[in-house]
């Protein structure tokens, strides 16, 4: 568990920025809910074309499982913990071999599986430890922020999801870049899934042919199933879960195999 | 008794890609236990291609490999007994000299804190800083630390003193030497031929992805030609001797090329009042040129 180890020393910083910096974001969004939560802007919100409230998610936010399903765990928080969790992803094995730095290590007692499979756990400590802060702390937030009429379990289960999706897109990186070498084909791909999954989740499903693309999307497998009211989705939490799984064994399979660039 | 040689390949053939160039084309390649062995070749020739397949870091497209008696693909644990330079050597320049060789040390065990430390003021190295802002010397001084620190079976080094300076160069020179002494089997590919000289017992001369010659470097030399240069008390007498060639009279000088045994041009110039004898210490650059050379196409 060196290798495991080492990741994690290495990237101590960069990973508690991100814990610090999806939180505060989150704790923001819920700080703003006792503001939101009154009369007029319900109003407000009411006047918004049907078409764009879907778009975004945009419900009687004066209850605060929409409210938070659309602000602390919707937008800003998902596209963030993909971004996290691409770079993470990326940097793994493609960014190691095309900065050279991959083969001195893979020069010592420690095979390919191994070493890639350490350094992916690495990803899901952080992974589980910026969901689990920041579970810890909107939960901590609920008296102050009048929002106690969302239980602790359901603020868990959202986490969770979105643990297992941000888990999903760092092994999408993770694999395409352990199967190529390739920093920018891992970081083309993941990109590209994560902005079509977003697209397919808001505004495809506002044409009626493309409506059937929002059960691909992972953001759907994130938030779809809304886990703020039903709890765990486990589902969607299943496809996530298993695509990652995928990803990584294919990603891992590939690098056992093929020569490391130079 | 037959020992396990260190490294042996057997018609081993690396293509990269499909259709792509071959880097190696049947490479047979045996280094005994013990010896130090130069790998010389001009650059694109196939050294690095042949390291790294020693290593496990690319995989060959036919052929056998034995490292140590094991197959590298199956046998990750082999590479603790490996110390490898590469080429360009590079780590992570966010971490400091010292963190490196204690992970490194970690993965492959037994090395002390202590033995880390002494390299280090041995080699005037301050570990503490970033690698990141070691100078180009620093960071092969690191490399070749890793190398050797914990005393491997098996030294694989590939231009081990490229960005080392002539005095750092010497120091590598006792290294190694040290090493050889330890009975550690040193590998290393090079282009500095007073190193190769210094230090190795055999040199294989690899062109075009084949091993074209193994040689003893004692051999080589003995074959080498001399320049040799007679000043005579008067006018030069022309000569006949087995060995000499391209014999230029100049006046009272004479200057010819010898290869081999001295003692018959000795012999025939004792005849004539001799001033002064030149020889010149033989050149194995310039055999290393021929084989380069060579056109095997």
């Amino acid at each position: 568990m060196r290798v495991f180890g080492k990741s994690v020393r290495d990237n101590r910083r960069a990973w508690i920025g991100w814990i610090v910096a999806l939180t505060a974001v989150a704790a923001m969004y819920a700080s703003f809910y006792p503001s939101i939560n009154n009369p007029a802007m319900a109003d407000a919100l009411n006047a918004f074309p049907q078409s764009l409230k879907e778009a975004f998610h945009l419900e009687d936010y004066t209850k605060p499982e929409n409210y938070f399903a659309a602000s602390v765990f919707g937008l800003l928080v998902p596209i963030l913990v993909a971004v996290f969790a691409i770079s993470a992803g990326v940097k793994a094995i493609a960014g190691d071999e095309e900065a050279g730095t991959l083969d001195l290590v893979q020069a010592q007692p420690v095979s390919r599986v191994s070493l890639a499979l350490q350094r992916f756990l690495a990803i899901t400590v952080a992974m589980a430890a910026i969901a689990g802060v920041m579970c810890l702390v909107v939960i901590a937030l609920r008296g102050p922020g009048q929002f106690t009429a969302l239980s602790p379990g359901r603020l868990f289960a959202i986490s969770l999801q979105l643990a297992l999706f941000g888990l999903m897109f760092a092994a999408l990186a993770y694999g395409v870049g352990a199967w190529t070498g390739r920093r920018r084909y891992a970081i083309a791909v993941g990109a590209v899934i994560a902005v079509l999954g977003y697209l397919g989740d808001s505004f495809f499903t506002q044409i009626q042919s493309l409506k059937w693309v929002e059960k691909f999307s992972p953001f759907d497998w994130y938030l779809g199933g809304e886990p703020l009211k039903h709890g765990v989705q486990w589902g969607h939490a299943g496809l996530l879960l298993g695509f990652a799984v995928l990803f990584v064994a294919a990603g891992t399979w590939r690098y056992n195999r093929r020569d490391l660039a130079v | 008794m037959a020992e396990t040689p260190a490294i042996q390949t057997e018609a081993l053939v690396k293509r990269y890609g499909r259709g792509g160039a071959t880097a190696l084309k049947g490479l047979d390649l045996t280094v005994a236990p013990g010896e130090v062995f130069g790998f010389l070749g001009p650059n694109g020739a196939g050294k690095t291609t042949t390291i790294r397949i020693l290593l496990d870091l690319i995989r060959p497209t036919s052929g056998s490999v034995r490292v140590l008696g094991l197959d590298p693909r199956s046998s990750p644990g082999l590479r603790g007994h490996l110390g490898y330079l590469a080429g360009d050597f590079v780590a992570d320049g966010r971490q400091t000299g010292l963190e490196l060789l204690t992970y490194l040390g970690s993965l492959r065990g037994g090395v002390t804190a202590q033995r880390i430390h002494e390299l280090a003021a041995a080699w005037d190295l301050d570990l503490s800083k970033r690698i990141g802002t070691l100078s180009k010397g620093n960071r092969q001084k690191l490399g070749v630390l890793q190398a050797f620190m914990h005393r491997p079976s098996l030294l694989i080094l590939d231009e081990p003193t490229s960005g080392l300076d002539p005095f750092l160069q010497q120091q590598f020179v006792a290294l190694v030497l040290e090493a050889a002494r330890n009975g550690q089997t040193v590998f290393m590919s090079s282009h500095v031929m007073s190193e190769v000289q210094q230090t190795c017992d055999r040199v294989g001369i690899i062109r075009a992805g084949s091993l074209v010659a193994v040689e003893h470097i004692d051999d080589l030399r003995k074959r080498a030609l001399r320049k040799i240069e007679v000043h005579f008390g008067s006018d030069a007498p022309a000569l006949d001797v087995p060995g000499v060639s391209d014999v230029v009279i100049d006046g009272k000088v004479l200057r010819c090329k010898l290869s081999g045994d001295a003692d018959a041009l000795v012999k025939a110039l004792a005849r004539h009042h001799v001033v002064d004898l030149l020889s010149e210490e033989p050149e194995l650059e310039e055999i290393f040129f021929t084989y380069y050379r060579r056109t095997g196409a």
